[in-house]
């Protein structure tokens, strides 16, 4: 990993954990706006952390509405997932030390 | 419902444009994923629409149960806009961005010279544009400073059945709209006023505002110290000796003295209690002109005339604004007027064709709105062509410079560049280019406030600073700019074949790029022609405008105000004997042989008029004439002609109600008949008053408005606290109006004289805006004939370079070197007359967008164009022949050996 995620990519990869997402569901968990959502998945797609699949063909028919596009974590993007987690935990637990402190 | 299908149909329609940006190959996939979620998401809210209007449950399976709050349909499609930029730059790695601006900066830096006259060149371009959109948006998109909501005044006006009116109304008119408009919540009046501010020698004039009682209410003005003005202060005439300073006054005049409050000043030699301090923003209701300094209420003007102006309808003299009422549309305000208009008809005969208007907003007046705007539109015109001429210019050496990288580009091509790297790496360049001459701009943008107000004829009371638009405006121009001159070099450094490229240039020149840098020297030599011929037209109307007749002998006149309404000392019978004095005493100012008063100074006047009319024509509606009063010995001292009757005479001997008219009011109420004898009526007074002589025509505004009907009272007759003292003189102006000063405080050394005018100056200044206007373009018509002249030589050369194999070899069948001028000087001229022809009908266009400038001169004017086309063709010329003067030198072995 080049670079630590941040809080909304660690939302989405949240979000996608289960698997069977696709792009609204995402949004709609996670409150963020589609225009956020959308790149982030192609970026965590770019650097291996999630992947996409299409629904069969089939399944989408029998149920009459076009099919859909799920996003899936990766090994890589779970491990990914935990570390984050639990970095930001740790930061949140930290900043917590520091206003009651200045309280 | 229908809002729903609407924003549905709205959604895929931004889903399906932001497609269009995706990369081809991944353009399927990506709709079909967008427009699923789409369906999705609509199913849903019709779903949940279904749920709640209480319909069967939805269809098992139709759509997964999923938590969360779902966005509205447009709202979510909108995402699909920066999805598409993202998926169009995700191949676009930083590092490539970078190393495309390294390369470009290198690329730059290793022709210093090009880079900086590019750069110089643009950021004169953009940065003339951005100071000049500093002013518009100051002018037209800024509302006055410190006025709560703004949005909500109207200007009041009215027509009577001809143009609309934005200027003065009387006082009785002014109280009945502000009693009976159900739609305002109030009217302020004001009038700008010059007030004499301290005694004795530190006494100074001061401009300010006389004001009624609601004036700071409707604005929405809170004092900084004290109170202000308020409707208490209407009541009396002459019972409210009250001040209210502006920031800047007190800070200047009382040393911000906080406890200015409740102090007594001398306001024109009388005692005034200062009872407040506006803030430092508030700079009156209007945007040009200067900021009023003091506010004194209206109940205090001067008499004039002996008479008070609070139940004359006959007498315009305060602006009107109101507020709208709490919950009152715009709309619902003019529909409003029309019961105004009846009560105004219903008040007083003098209104009996009056129509109420109103339009929205404050800051300029609807009159002044459109001048200013016209003027600094036509700036932002002249500018914007300036821009033009600097991109071609700057495009032009793109051009030149492309033709001595063909072969890298070839190369590069070769290596297996594709067009579209090579296209980024060279709009990469111009962008570079274009930021540096963002940057260079910037001194000129932030220099604006004190560059503008040289070149823009109208004082501003609003300040002239650049805020985020202007920055946002500079920088869209720069971008706009720099991909406008990077387009033409881009297109044919790239549309050319690798072999061509490779294959020695001077010989394969390109016929694109030739043709294309033939185009930018035409239109360059077009656009010039059009400044150069504007600038023309504007110095022809400044010469005209000085031999022009304005009616009057302007040669050695200088004209004084002197007031004596302020000092509170003088009545109507000493006020007539202090102006005798007065007079006497200035005609013993050496070198002074005549002097006069009158209420009103040509080109400079024209500020009192009330409505008169035929006594011999009941149907006639009246007209609201100028009204000028006047003292002995007026039309000889002034020069004006008495083509009949007789002229007015002194203090004591015109015992009866006379007055002389204008040529242009006796045309207007008794065409084709002698006015002497004939009375007219109105006026501040009810009686006739019987016509004696008719004076020729005088330009009492200004020189380019044609003269108004105008009648001219004796001071015996009708008194005015307020003359201009006229003396003409043998000698120097100045010394004459030094030495009016001495005389009139040699009679009252109370009295102060102001406005002092030289009424020739006068008539220079009148044409102001013409002159700063013409400086500014024959500036920029220099400039632009410069770059065009450069361009013209650097493409002459160019050809020259290209052509020296030919030119050998015509040398060595035996062509003569003056044949050889005469040909590459001949292409030269052809594309200096394609500029021509097409500048011509430019020049013609652009000089009707100047014909509000004008003085005298057609917008087609023969002279004008023909000396604009001269000085072109010279420039043409002599750019073209320096460079030809090389093919006679070409020396015919030399260039052949060379290949």
């Amino acid at each position: 990993m080049p670079r630590s995620l941040g809080i909304t990519t660690l939302q989405i990869l949240a979000a996608i954990r289960d698997g069977n997402a696709y792009g609204l569901d995402i949004v709609a968990r996670t409150g963020l706006p589609s225009g956020t959502v959308y790149p982030a998945l192609g970026r965590l797609k770019g650097s291996g952390l999630a992947r996409a699949r299409w629904e069969d063909q089939r399944v989408a028919e029998r149920e009459g509405r076009p099919r859909r596009r799920y996003y899936e974590l990766t090994p890589e993007g779970s491990r990914a997932l935990v570390e984050g987690a639990a970095r930001v935990a740790a930061a949140a637990a930290g900043l917590r030390n520091e206003v009651r402190g200045s309280v | 419902m229908a809002h729903r299908v609407k924003s549905g149909g709205m959604a895929r329609a931004v889903v399906r444009a932001a497609g269009l940006l995706v990369p081809r190959d991944r353009r399927g996939e990506w709709c079909e994923e967008w427009e699923a979620e789409l369906e999705v998401l609509s199913g849903l809210r019709r779903g949940a629409a279904e749920l709640r209007a209480g319909s069967e449950e939805p269809s098992p399976g139709a759509a997964p149960p999923i938590s969360g709050p779902y966005p509205g349909e447009l709202r979510f499609a909108l995402g699909a806009i920066p999805h598409a930029v993202w998926t169009r730059t995700e191949g676009w790695t930083m590092d490539g961005i970078t190393l495309d601006l390294r390369f470009a900066w290198r690329t730059l830096r290793r022709a210093p010279g090009f880079t900086l006259v590019a750069a110089l060149t643009l950021a004169l371009g953009i940065g003339a544009n951005a100071a000049v959109f500093s002013l518009v948006n100051g002018i037209l998109f800024r509302a006055p400073p410190g006025i709560a909501q703004p949005e909500r005044l109207v200007q009041i006006g009215r027509s009577y059945d001809r143009a609309p009116r934005w200027d003065d109304w009387s006082w009785p008119a002014l109280e009945l709209i502000g009693r009976e408009s159900q739609a305002l919540s109030g009217v302020a009046g004001y009038q700008a006023w010059s007030f004499v501010l301290g005694a004795g020698a530190d006494a100074q004039e001061v401009s300010g505002q006389l004001v009624n009682g609601s004036y700071f209410g409707v604005l929405g003005v809170r004092p900084l110290l004290g109170r202000l003005i308020g409707p208490d202060d209407d009541v009396t005439p002459g019972a409210h000796p009250v001040v209210v300073l502006s920031y800047g006054l007190w800070q200047r005049h009382f040393g911000a003295d906080p406890g200015v409050v409740g102090r007594t000043v001398s306001v024109g030699a009388k005692p005034y209690q200062v009872i407040g301090v506006t803030p430092a923003s508030f700079a009156g209701p209007g945007v040009v002109g200067t900021p009023p300094e003091m506010w004194v209420p209206a109940m205090q003007i001067p008499p004039m005339g002996g008479r008070l102006p609070f139940d004359q309808w006959g007498w315009s003299w305060i602006n009107a604004v109101g507020r709208l009422r709490d919950g009152v549309t715009f709309e619902q305000a003019r529909a409003s007027m029309r019961l105004v208009t009846a009560r105004l008809r219903e008040a007083s005969p003098v209104n009996r064709d009056i129509r109420v208007l109103v339009a929205r907003g404050v800051g300029l007046s609807p009159d002044a709105h459109r001048q200013a705007r016209q003027i600094s539109l036509l700036l932002l015109g002249i500018v914007g062509l300036v821009l033009l001429i600097t991109c071609t210019n700057v495009a032009n050496l793109f051009l030149a410079r492309g033709a001595s990288r063909a072969t890298e580009m070839g190369v590069r091509m070769a290596l297996g560049a594709g067009r579209g790297r090579l296209t980024r790496q060279l709009v990469t360049e111009s962008l570079v280019l274009a930021a540096l001459a963002i940057a260079l701009a910037v001194p000129i943008v932030v220099s604006a406030d004190k560059l503008l107000p040289l070149v823009f004829p109208y004082t501003l009371s609003v300040p002239v600073s650049a805020d985020g638009k202007v920055y946002l405006f500079l920088v869209g121009v720069g971008i706009l700019a720099g991909i406008l001159f990077a387009t033409a070099p881009t297109w044919t450094a790239t549309a050319r074949d690798i072999g061509d490229a490779l294959r020695d240039t001077r010989l394969s020149g390109g016929r694109t790029r030739t043709r294309l840098r033939d185009t930018l020297v035409v239109t360059q030599l077009a656009l010039s022609l059009a400044l150069v011929s504007g600038a023309t037209l504007l110095e022809r109307s400044v010469l005209e405008s000085r031999a022009a007749d304005p009616g009057f002998d302007v040669r050695g006149l200088v004209a004084g105000e002197v007031s004596l309404g302020p000092t509170g000392r003088y009545d109507a019978a000493s006020g007539r004997e202090l102006f005798r004095n007065l007079l006497a005493a200035a005609r013993r100012i050496p070198g002074v042989h005549a002097a006069t008063l009158a209420s009103e100074t040509p080109i400079v006047g024209g500020h009192s008029r009330s409505t008169v009319r035929p006594a011999d024509d009941p149907d006639n509606q009246g007209y609201e004439a100028e009204l000028v009063v006047v003292g002995p010995r007026y039309f000889r001292t002034m020069g004006i002609p008495v083509l009949e009757g007789r002229p007015l005479r002194g203090f004591d001997d015109e015992p009866e109600r006379v007055v002389v008219v204008n040529q242009a009011l006796a045309r207007m109420f008794w065409p084709g008949q002698s006015p002497v004898g004939k009375e007219i009526l109105g006026g501040p007074d009810a009686p006739g008053w019987r016509v004696v002589g008719v004076a020729g025509d005088v330009q009492l505004r200004s020189l380019r408005s044609p003269a108004r009907p105008t009648v001219y009272y004796p001071l015996s007759q009708m008194y005015s606290s307020v003359m201009d003292i006229h003396v003409r003189t043998v000698g120097a102006t100045a010394g004459a109006a030094r030495g009016l000063r001495e005389a009139v405080a040699q009679v009252d050394p109370a009295l102060p004289v102001s406005r002092l005018v030289d009424l020739r100056g006068a008539m220079v200044t009148s044409m102001g805006e013409t002159r700063t206007i013409g400086y500014l373009l024959a500036l920029f018509a220099g400039l632009a004939l410069a770059l065009a002249a450069v361009g013209l030589y650097g493409l002459v050369s160019f050809g020259v370079a290209q052509r020296v194999r030919e030119l050998g070899i015509r040398i060595a069948l035996g062509a003569r070197p003056r044949a050889l001028v005469g040909l590459v000087l001949g292409r030269g001229l052809a594309l200096a007359g394609v500029g021509l022809g097409v500048g011509l009908g430019l020049s013609i266009l652009f000089g009707r967008a100047l014909r509000g400038l004008l003085f005298a001169v057609s917008p087609a004017d023969l002279l004008s164009l023909g000396v604009a086309s001269a000085v072109l063709l010279l420039t043409a010329a002599v750019a073209a022949w320096l460079p030809a003067r090389r093919a006679a030198r070409v020396d015919a072995v030399v260039s052949l050996k060379r290949e």
